[in-house]
């Protein structure tokens, strides 16, 4: 993407390059003079001596074109010039000082961005005439106010960083700050503003000439020939066509050029990936063999995700299995980094376009009794359960819930999909369940938007609208992370009443050892995408059979202990895994097998699992 | 908390038609020069000075500055902006008369232009890196670079004179002939709606391919509603907010670009007023109209944002 980036803007440089080329070397080239009338001759058709014809005085199109770009592109240039240095000086003095220099410069300047470009260039010309200067004079006025703004804002955004405050306490002058230290910085964005200017310049200088209120005849300009063409334009059509042509074409270079700066100037803006939406297509591989169906409600094996890297594909979830019986509490735990939340995204089909399950199955018992593998369902059928049979909690209530559309309508909205009711109806639904989940006056809160309720409240009506059809299997993606601590056990409790109603299974996807020992039946422990250690929470929580469930423990700030130990390093990312056992280098009890051989995921003790080769020494 | 809203902006909007006002009377007193010398300068002929005397007294440019400056204000709080320097007729009178044909021009456009960009600028989001993609883009691209004046100059060549399908341009009013007056107006509307709509597809698509990675698209997935519907209700109006805010930003240029259109198409708006204006130095004329527009586009602001608080429930609260 970035390269492809660099490339369009070379070529597109290139192209204003060669533009800006020939318009300078108009005096050298063999051309006839642009201004020599030959009346006898007027709109001849081209021959060898005039290579694009003669317009209605008989003059030399060509020429005309190409002295027709100087006068363009000098007043596009000296006016995008004048208005870079002005407005650029007042930005950084405003962005500097703020206070009444902000005043005075920035705002003032903002008050001729709310006039038409237009009317204020026909203004200048009413009291200066028309002609190159006053166009400069008009576009410099246009323009500046656009650099003010980029530079006042770049300023703002510098001049607090560490560099900047640094230099101020090292006593440096604010010019010298402003010049040496500013500037280089804020230069990208106003580079990107030049090649703007210079383009709006161009449509703007020519708009005025072919009004005939700009470049004054009979010097060539694009926008004068095409008002003369106009004239004639019923006998020699093609006249028109050339400065036509000349003008369109260069502003396309420029515009493509300024869009190229941007693409490469900032490489946040360039789009490659959309989520879910082209997920649409078929599984190219069959189903293999038939599932069998299993007293579990949630059978995950040997589960792989795999993902394209600019390196190769890597894969961030490994050999992912996982049992979940009605009505039971799982909770996967691990760090950031460690594939948990990608694990559950998995299960509802939810991977962003740029992931897929390359391994595995995914065995799900709906209601009726009817095994399903989630990995292999086509997305029709998929949709069909998520919302329904399974549902999720996201981790950031605030991003996840719309913000346009009222917290009711949202819960409505998930009964509506799935149950042939009324608006009415889901409407009463939705508030019910809002008063379920413990909302305060849910009739008035399922009238407010998402920004009326209090973090807390945003959960409570993520998980309304997931728990809305009664489904099977939770998903709970980090629910109390993003909350206040007293709230965090607010919502662990209502999960847990939830949970009490009927045999739904909930998959707890966290970080935090204490809420795992509180919700959670079982536990699994997962470490750069794979499961390290499995088990019910008290067995593990009181004898881990892992090295790595040890560690994370003896770290975990709960409890009165009263030491702390941080587990030194870091979790290796995907495409950098060590050769032997995942966890070797941080692991203080490895030996030297641990680094060249991969531990199995292997039974250790009863309902016990861990994936370490010394799990007997470690317990 | 609508109406508190609705008074801040409307607050806003006249402290900005103020700063007008008060810019278009700066820009004449402070651009070098007599207004008045400038104005009767013919070909570098220096005026006589008898005349200049009289028109600086017609203008009041002889009285000190702050008193033009309250005759000027108190004369626009009467609704009045003075006289036409060639028959006298009153510049008021002239802009309630055009001023209703240039809106309803850039209406018609920016109509055009929101049907066209809102839906193509959607399907090249939903199908980014296709070929549909790349050819709308493209299309786009090409149609923000061409100036309003070549489309209106190529169309008049090809639709008008080559294929006789429309009228090169003119006007009859609405009363007299309404299917005259729409086919008339269809050309000159087309022709801005041309790079307008390109503005408005490219910031569709951007806004779209935006909030498809938001998390409540993705909780409207795990609900299980359609890709339809998640992007007719969930995508499209959060998509809409920032497509709104660039459209006003546009306004401006909308304005500037119907000059140009109503010349090359004969369309007798406020704006051939203000090229005719500028061409005789007429100078009350001139100064009448750009207020008049610029005060147009400060209420359309004003509109557009009020519009914004009915999409965006968030903004109510500032």
């Amino acid at each position: 993407m970035a390269g492809s980036a660099t490339h369009r803007l070379y070529l597109s440089a290139a192209v204003v390059a060669g533009i800006i080329a020939i318009a300078l070397a108009a005096p050298l080239l063999p051309l006839a003079d642009p201004v020599k009338m030959d009346v006898p001759a007027r709109l001849a058709l081209p021959s060898s001596a005039h290579w694009l014809g003669q317009d209605e005085y008989g003059r030399d199109v060509l020429s005309r074109v190409i002295w027709g770009a100087r006068v363009s592109l000098a007043v596009a240039f000296l006016s995008a010039m004048f208005a870079g240095v002005i407005g650029t000086t007042l930005g950084l003095l405003g962005g500097y000082a703020r206070g009444l220099v902000e005043l005075l410069t920035v705002r003032s300047t903002e008050a001729i961005v709310s006039f038409p470009p237009i009317l204020l260039a026909l203004l200048v010309v009413t009291l200066m005439g028309p002609g190159a200067v006053t166009l400069v004079v008009a576009l410099t006025i246009l323009y500046a106010p656009g650099y003010t703004r980029v530079a006042f804002a770049a300023t703002l955004a510098t001049r607090g960083l560490d560099y900047v405050t640094a230099q101020e306490a090292l006593g440096a002058r604010p010019a010298r700050i402003l010049t040496r230290t500013i500037l280089p910085n804020v230069a990208p964005p106003l580079l990107v503003q030049f090649s703007l200017t210079v383009a709006a310049a161009m449509v703007l200088e020519s708009g005025l000439s072919f009004l005939g209120l700009g470049v004054v005849p009979p010097a060539p300009s694009w926008g004068l020939m095409i008002r003369g063409a106009r004239s004639t334009m019923e006998q020699a059509p093609w006249l028109l066509l050339w400065p036509c042509l000349a003008l369109t074409g260069t502003i396309l270079a420029f515009n493509l050029l300024c869009d190229s700066l941007r693409d490469v100037l900032d490489p946040r803006g360039s789009v490659s990936e959309i989520p879910w939406l082209k997920r649409a297509a078929a599984r190219i591989f069959p189903s293999v063999g038939p599932a069998p169906a299993p007293s579990s409600l949630l059978s995950v094996e040997a589960l792989t995700i795999e993902i394209d890297s600019p390196t190769g594909p890597v894969r961030p979830v490994r050999d992912l299995s996982l049992t979940l019986a009605p009505g039971e509490t799982l909770a996967l735990v691990g760090e950031s980094g460690s594939g948990k939340t990608l694990s559950g995204l998995a299960l509802l089909g939810l991977l962003p376009a740029s992931m897929r399950i390359v391994k595995g199955r995914v065995l799900f018992v709906d209601r009726a009794g009817r095994p399903h593998d989630l990995a292999q369902l086509p997305e029709a059928d998929m949709r069909r359960l998520r919302g329904d049979e399974i549902a999720m909690v996201f981790q950031d209530p605030g991003s996840s819930l719309n913000p346009v559309h009222r917290i009711g309508d949202q819960v409505a909205e998930a009964i509506r999909v799935h149950r042939d009711v009324t608006g009415k109806e889901a409407a009463a639904s939705a508030t019910k369940l809002l008063g379920d989940v413990g909302l305060p006056d849910p009739r008035q809160r399922a009238r407010a938007y998402p920004h009326e309720l209090s973090g807390g409240q945003r959960q409570r009506s993520m998980i309304a609208s997931a728990v809305a059809n009664g489904p099977r299997l939770l998903i709970a993606d980090e629910p109390t992370t993003a909350l206040d601590v007293t709230i965090q056990a607010q919502i662990l409790d209502l999960l847990a009443k939830l949970k009490t109603k009927g045999d739904m299974g909930l998959v707890f996807i966290t970080h935090n050892l204490a809420v795992v020992a509180e919700v959670a039946d079982r536990v699994c422990v997962m470490y750069a995408g794979e499961i390290v250690e499995e088990g019910p929470v008290a067995e593990v929580f009181a004898e881990p059979r892992h090295p790595y469930t040890a560690a994370l423990m003896a770290s975990a700030p709960e409890g009165d202990r009263a030491e702390l130990t941080a587990i030194p390093g870091s979790v290796p990312p995907p495409h950098a895994l060590p050769a032997g056992c995942t966890f070797a280098p941080r692991c203080t009890r490895a030996v030297d097998s641990c680094h060249s051989i991969k531990p199995a995921f292997v039974e250790a003790g009863p309902g016990r699992a861990s994936r370490c080769l010394r799990w007997r020494e470690v317990a | 908390m609508m109406l508190r809203y609705a008074l801040a902006r409307i607050a806003v909007a006249l402290a900005l038609i103020w700063a007008v006002v008060t810019i278009v009377f700066l820009v004449i007193h402070v651009v070098p020069g007599d207004p008045a010398e400038l104005l009767l300068a013919q070909g570098g002929v220096a005026p006589d000075p008898a005349a200049v005397a009289e028109l600086r007294e017609k203008l009041g440019l002889d009285q000190p500055i702050l008193t033009q400056y309250l005759a000027y204000v108190c004369g626009l709080l009467r609704g009045d902006l003075g006289s036409s320097l060639l028959d006298d007729h009153s510049v008021a009178e002239e802009i309630a008369l055009h001023l209703p044909r240039t809106l309803e021009l850039i209406l018609a456009a920016g109509l055009i232009a929101t049907m066209l960009g809102l839906p193509l600028g959607t399907i090249a989001a939903l199908r980014t890196g296709r070929p549909i993609d790349r050819i709308l883009s493209a299309a786009a691209g090409l149609g923000l670079s061409v100036p309003v004046f070549v489309v209106g100059t190529l169309a008049v060549l090809v639709f008008a004179q080559k294929l006789r399908l429309v009228p090169a341009g003119g006007f009859v009013p609405f009363t007299r002939d309404p299917a005259q007056h729409l086919l008339l107006l269809l050309m000159p509307a087309a022709t801005i709606a041309v790079g307008l709509g390109a503005v408005v597809f490219r910031m569709t698509r951007t806004s779209v391919l935006e909030v498809l990675r938001r998390d409540y698209v993705r909780t409207a997935h795990a609900k299980g509603l359609s890709a339809r519907r998640i992007v007719m209700h969930h995508v499209i109006r959060n998509a809409l907010i920032p497509v709104v805010t660039v459209l006003a930003l546009h306004m401006g240029s909308l304005l500037g670009g119907t000059v140009l259109v109503e010349f090359v198409f004969n369309w007798p708006g406020l704006s051939g007023d203000l090229v005719r204006a500028v061409e005789q130095r007429d100078y009350p004329e001139v100064v009448g109209i750009v207020l008049v527009i610029s005060v147009v586009l400060v209420i359309i602001n004003l509109v557009v944002d009020l519009l914004y608080a009915v999409i965006d429930p968030r903004v109510r609260h500032g």
